[in-house]
């Protein structure tokens, strides 16, 4: 009896907690659904995901999504991801089928981190694609995959403080001899000549990324394709060897911050603006957040001079809008890539954000003094190479760590590329890729 | 009693159960699983693959250095929390003025975020700040290090963050059983002529050992735990000098190797189990009634 009681009442408790979570579902299922049935896709709610560092992206801007609402009735309801989990809580979102229905991403990384083919529709034969005029920043397995109204990638190299080289009568140094000697004038003005903020292990990847790629594109055109076949072995080419020893000679020779593995990124722009650094292995989107402060900064950026005459570092184009296979609303989501694309919208943010243009109908507005002199300096005479970056199809975050490593004295460049090389070869595997 | 005890049927507890199954024990069963699988972030299918996980675990020099680098943390914060927590303890029982305000000082640390934390002491703990700073104008230069970039101190530093930042939290369990102590026993006592050193030996601890078991189980699993500490004082590095078993689960995720994440993740359970339980059983046995 006391048992009969006793299940009776398990069963009881189990139905009514079923109940109320059922409840709970039917009631957010009628929602979604009721606004499909009663008016089509007028009322359509698309979810966008976005890293919360990328929340002053032109793509979810309130005029803009202002006005796709009342131009197709479409709504879009923003989820901001905080930015060091944005990976995780989209790789975790994509794997349990919860898909937002656009999610703003790097393409490269896309490609490492979140299963891109198998993940993301292919765009290929959206209307917008006949007017890209650099399809190459947007595609990847020969295909397009994500949707942007710039083809700026940013560039990677050596940001510098130019009144401080006018100042000391500095001229860019053409290669590392002559990189060395700048830093010594300058550290004799009592300048810091190099901040290197490795707290952020990626940070030390500037320098190497850059010289690699540009070291490979001159000597050895084939070498990614070959190390991501595993044809050759990262610690075949002693090249790369000189090229991390160079970067940790800076730092031992005194011409930088003291404690390059405390210091952290954030603390760079304000090292700019209180001139207590001169230079910084960078990309020329911190350029763009010096003056952004302080307009009044004459910043530049100049090719990593770890050879003679080197090229500039291209990084990745970042910043994509990407439609998941599996979003509910592929239309509306496309319809949505439709409207930034037309000629009036795209023009208007291609003007307010100061981008290079990738739609033939879109006019490139003027750029602004740093950039202009990029492309003089290197865009216009072809001295552009993608970074390593771009060739790399598994997680880098332990070749950083690698790189970090060497700061703290206890590895040594041969050490870091073997150590790197074995990971590689483990990730790689795991990855399925031929040859490993 | 008998009426007492029927007052509270045994099925009041289901509810409770239910959400403890659904929400842990569910889910920590489906974790034992998965890590026997190949469960990647590129794979469409996921395939068992019997200890292989595991085989890669104990061949992996990084993962045995987050492994000797948990038990480290584990070790030092268990010795540093509880003996500076029951020193503040005892000091904090005597009949002082301020002992309110003192309470509450010593006990801010733990409320405060971790975060806080870091942000506090990495200026501190840099090569040129403040504690090298204090002890070049103590005159002891030669104590000075690179506290959080030196990869042969940098776990030692954590956890003595971790100890500053705990030991308040582990001084009110004290507090409470302290207070839980009859004075008659140490009236008793000094009737006897016992030095107070003895009545602590006699008195005190044997009748603390409640708070005492509770206090070394909860700081030994929250250092066999430890991740937060780590991931914002150098996020496991220099390289991977200061991994612990927490960041390297989240660097195996960060890789897509979920299969492996989940793998190192039922490892620290089992070994937190395997430590935590018999040493449960073993001081429960010590524990006297008052």
């Amino acid at each position: 009896m006391r048992r009969r009681l006793k299940s009776m009442t398990l069963g009881l408790l189990a139905g009514t907690l079923a109940l109320s979570l059922a409840a709970c579902g039917t009631a957010k299922n009628t929602d979604n659904e009721g606004g499909q049935t009663s008016g089509g896709s007028s009322k359509v709610t698309l979810e966008l995901a976005i890293s919360k560092s990328s929340q002053d992206s032109p793509f979810i801007a309130d005029w803009l999504i202002e006005e796709f609402e009342q131009e197709t009735g479409i709504k879009i309801n923003l989820q901001l991801i905080p930015a060091e989990q944005s990976t995780t809580v989209l790789q975790t979102k994509l794997a349990v089928d919860e898909v937002p229905d656009l999610i703003q991403y790097n393409l490269a990384s896309a490609v490492t981190d979140l299963n891109l083919e198998r993940n993301f529709e292919i765009l290929d034969n959206e209307p917008w694609v006949s007017r890209i005029q650099n399809p190459d920043v947007l595609s990847a397995f020969g295909h397009i995959y994500g949707f942007h109204v710039s083809q700026d990638t940013g560039m990677q190299g050596v940001v510098y403080n130019k009144d401080i080289f006018e100042e000391l009568g500095l001229s860019i140094p053409k290669n590392y001899e002559e990189f060395l000697a700048v830093c010594e004038a300058i550290k004799a003005a009592g300048y810091t000549p190099v901040f290197m903020p490795y707290k952020d292990a990626w940070a030390a990847n500037i320098w190497p990324a850059a010289a690699f790629a540009d070291w490979a594109a001159k000597n050895d055109p084939t070498l990614f394709d070959d190390l991501n076949s595993n044809k050759k072995q990262w610690t075949d080419i002693p090249a790369f060897e000189e090229i991390l020893e160079q970067q940790y000679q800076i730092y031992k020779l005194g011409y930088t911050n003291a404690d390059v593995l405390a210091d952290s990124y954030d603390m760079a722009v304000g090292k700019f603006l209180s001139k207590e650094v001169a230079m910084m292995f960078m990309g020329d989107w911190l350029i763009q957040n010096i003056t952004s402060q302080d307009p009044s900064m004459n910043i530049g950026l100049f090719a990593i001079p770890y050879a003679e005459d080197p090229s500039i570092g291209a990084s990745p184009l970042g910043g994509q809008l990407f439609i998941p296979k599996k979003s509910k609303h592929i239309e509306e989501a496309k319809k949505y890539l439709e409207f930034i694309a037309s000629p009036e919208i795209a023009q208007r943010i291609v003007d307010a954000e100061s981008y290079v243009s990738n739609l033939s109908d879109v006019t490139t507005p003027e750029q602004p003094e740093y950039k202009q002199e990029i492309i003089d300096n290197y865009i216009t005479p072809k001295k552009v190479t993608l970074t390593m970056d771009a060739h790399m199809i598994v997680d880098q975050n332990e070749w950083y760590r690698n790189l970090q490593d060497q700061f703290t004295g206890m590895i040594t460049p041969k050490e870091a590329l073997a150590n790197w090389n074995e990971k590689f070869q483990e990730l790689m595997k795991d990855k399925g890729a031929e040859g490993f | 009693m008998h009426k007492s005890k029927s007052m509270y049927p045994y099925y009041l507890v289901l509810p409770a159960l239910l959400v403890y199954f659904i929400f842990f024990a569910f889910p920590a069963l489906i974790g034992f699983y998965y890590s026997f699988t190949d469960w990647r972030l590129d794979r469409t299918t996921i395939q068992f693959i019997g200890w292989a996980n595991f085989e890669r675990i104990f061949s992996d020099k990084i993962l045995l250095l987050a492994i000797k680098n948990t038990l480290i943390f584990a070790v030092v914060t268990v010795i540093g929390k509880n003996v500076l927590g029951l020193l503040l303890a005892l000091g904090l029982n005597m009949k002082l003025k301020t002992r309110n305000l003192l309470r509450a000082i010593y006990f801010t640390p733990s409320i405060l975020s971790i975060l806080v934390i870091s942000i506090v002491f990495t200026p501190i703990l840099r090569t040129e700040g403040m504690l090298n700073g204090l002890f070049e104008w103590l005159g002891f230069e030669s104590l000075a290090q690179a506290w959080l970039t030196n990869p042969s101190i940098v776990i030692w530093t954590i956890s003595a963050v971790a100890i500053w930042q705990g030991a308040g939290f582990q001084m009110t369990i004290y507090l409470a059983g302290l207070q839980g102590i009859s004075k008659e026993y140490y009236e008793a006592a000094k009737i006897d002529g016992a030095s107070g050193w003895r009545s602590f030996w006699n008195i005190t601890l044997p009748l603390l050992l409640p708070a005492l078991n509770i206090n070394l189980m909860l700081t030994l699993i929250g250092g066999l735990k430890v991740f937060s500490e780590v991931y914002v004082l150098t996020g496991g590095g220099p390289g991977n000098a200061s991994q612990v078993v927490g960041t390297i689960i989240l660097r195996a995720f960060g890789e897509g190797n979920w299969g492996l994440g989940t793998a190192v993740n039922t490892l620290l359970f089992v070994c937190v189990a395997i430590i935590a339980v018999p040493l449960i059983i073993f001081m429960r046995r010590k524990e006297v009634a008052e």
